[in-house]
């Protein structure tokens, strides 16, 4: 299945249970806010872990290319609230993701939401974005 | 030295169940200050009026409940977004918990050092938050740490033990058995606290901290010469009034204070989040380029 890159266009949506939630760390010390992002990937590896879970997925860009991305969420607590399951997304699951890239430059982000390709679901993913340090 | 540690825990086990089988004897007295008190706030949160609260509780020995009612849950939120020194603009302004805040950051009195530090901090986005890398929260610290903390009296031990869900797995002791404070004793994240009642308010001055951690997590500094005095008062059931001065003559020119207004929610309760579990934060914090 081909996958793709899109385009960096801005958070668009009312994303459910996705209201700023804090965090253990500065939001703005990580992720720039002005840069959303999207992608749509393959499920690698989910860490259902504290202080934050993270998830990884394959993107494949446009000329064929694929990267590894990580992505954070809040901690399993909050994302339970949220409606999340520790089985919600597994290895081998398609996911587009809205959130906001990292300061740093590398293939990682924070998700604001994530929505499972194959049922339409959408989850909030807990962010911390717009909350103070 | 570890069969005392066992001793220790089966002690405050063993008195916690003693303290839940209480019930019958807590009560509480009616509220001078029955209502929504955090919600008339002037900043966030203006204008939201939240149910009015039950009194303050209290237990068999007359002392504030600052815990669930035996047979209840909850836990005092935490006030995560908020800082120690100005609490302007985010609805803790609150005349009727009548907080010794509302000051602005030029009000406090930093010594020159801890001022540039406080805004060295500010300018990485507090990246360098000891927190961040699972590192214990003393002080202030504790009390705005996301996912809430609980106090646990146990009076059959004269010893109030507090604890906090979003850090290392976090607890400190203070000691209420009216005893001396020890001399010669190593700084430490938590420092060594001692506690009394002065009528319906819990006095807990503290000494011997290490500088291992920040004072709040807006990056205020201290230094080992801190003596740190909390008060924490229940004025209705839904509302912890907490009150740190800050006597630090290596940091400070003189005392100041700072507090919060915490919330109590009554639809949650401790659970374990240790934070080392799979902490990735640390090497994420972006300062600039290098």
């Amino acid at each position: 299945m081909r996958l793709r890159t899109f385009a960096i266009l801005g958070v668009t949506g009312v994303l459910l249970a996705a209201a700023p939630l804090l965090a253990h760390h500065s939001f703005a010390a990580e992720y720039d806010a002005k840069k959303p992002i999207e992608l749509k990937g393959t499920i690698t590896k989910v860490d259902w872990m504290n202080p934050h879970v993270y998830f990884y997925i394959d993107v494949k860009d446009d000329s064929g290319k694929i990267a590894n991305w990580a992505f954070e969420m809040g901690p399993p607590r909050l994302l339970e609230r949220g409606g999340w399951k520790k089985s919600t997304m597994k290895e081998g699951d398609e996911v587009i993701v809205s959130g906001t890239l990292a300061k740093d430059g590398g293939k990682h982000g924070n998700a604001r939401s994530v929505t499972l390709a194959n049922t339409g679901q959408k989850l909030g993913g807990a962010s911390s974005e717009g909350t103070i340090p | 030295m570890r069969n005392r540690e066992i001793v220790g825990l089966a002690a405050v086990a063993t008195a916690a169940l003693i303290f839940s089988f209480a019930a019958p004897s807590f009560g509480q007295e009616p509220s001078q200050n029955p209502g929504a008190l955090a919600a008339k706030g002037k900043g966030k949160g203006k204008g939201k009026q939240r149910p009015p609260s039950r009194p303050t509780p209290h237990g068999p020995d007359g002392h504030v409940l600052l815990g669930p009612l035996p047979g209840e849950g909850g836990v005092w939120n935490g006030n995560a977004g908020a800082t120690i020194a100005t609490n302007v603009g985010r609805g803790l302004d609150n005349n009727l918990v009548n907080l010794p805040t509302n000051l602005k950051i030029p009000d406090v009195p930093f010594q020159d050092w801890a001022r540039a530090l406080y805004d060295s901090r500010q300018a990485n986005n507090t990246a360098d938050d000891p927190h961040v890398r699972c590192k214990s929260s003393g002080g202030p610290r504790l009390y705005h740490t996301p996912y809430g903390f609980e106090i646990v009296d146990i009076p059959e031990l004269e010893r109030i033990y507090i604890m906090g869900v979003g850090g290392p797995h976090t607890w400190r002791v203070v000691y209420m058995d009216g005893r001396e404070r020890p001399k010669d004793i190593d700084p430490s994240f938590h420092g060594y606290s001692i506690g009394h009642w002065e009528g319906e308010k819990l006095v807990v001055e503290t000494t011997n901290y290490n500088q291992r951690f920040w004072l709040s997590r807006e990056g205020i500094p201290h230094t080992e010469y801190l003596k740190l005095t909390e008060t924490f008062e229940r004025p209705e059931y839904d509302t912890l009034r907490y009150i740190a001065t800050i006597d630090d003559p290596g940091a400070y020119t003189k005392p100041w204070s700072g507090g919060w207004a915490i919330p109590w929610n009554p639809n949650d309760e401790m659970y374990e989040y240790v934070c080392q579990e799979n902490n990735r934060d640390a090497r994420h914090m972006y300062r600039g380029e290098q």
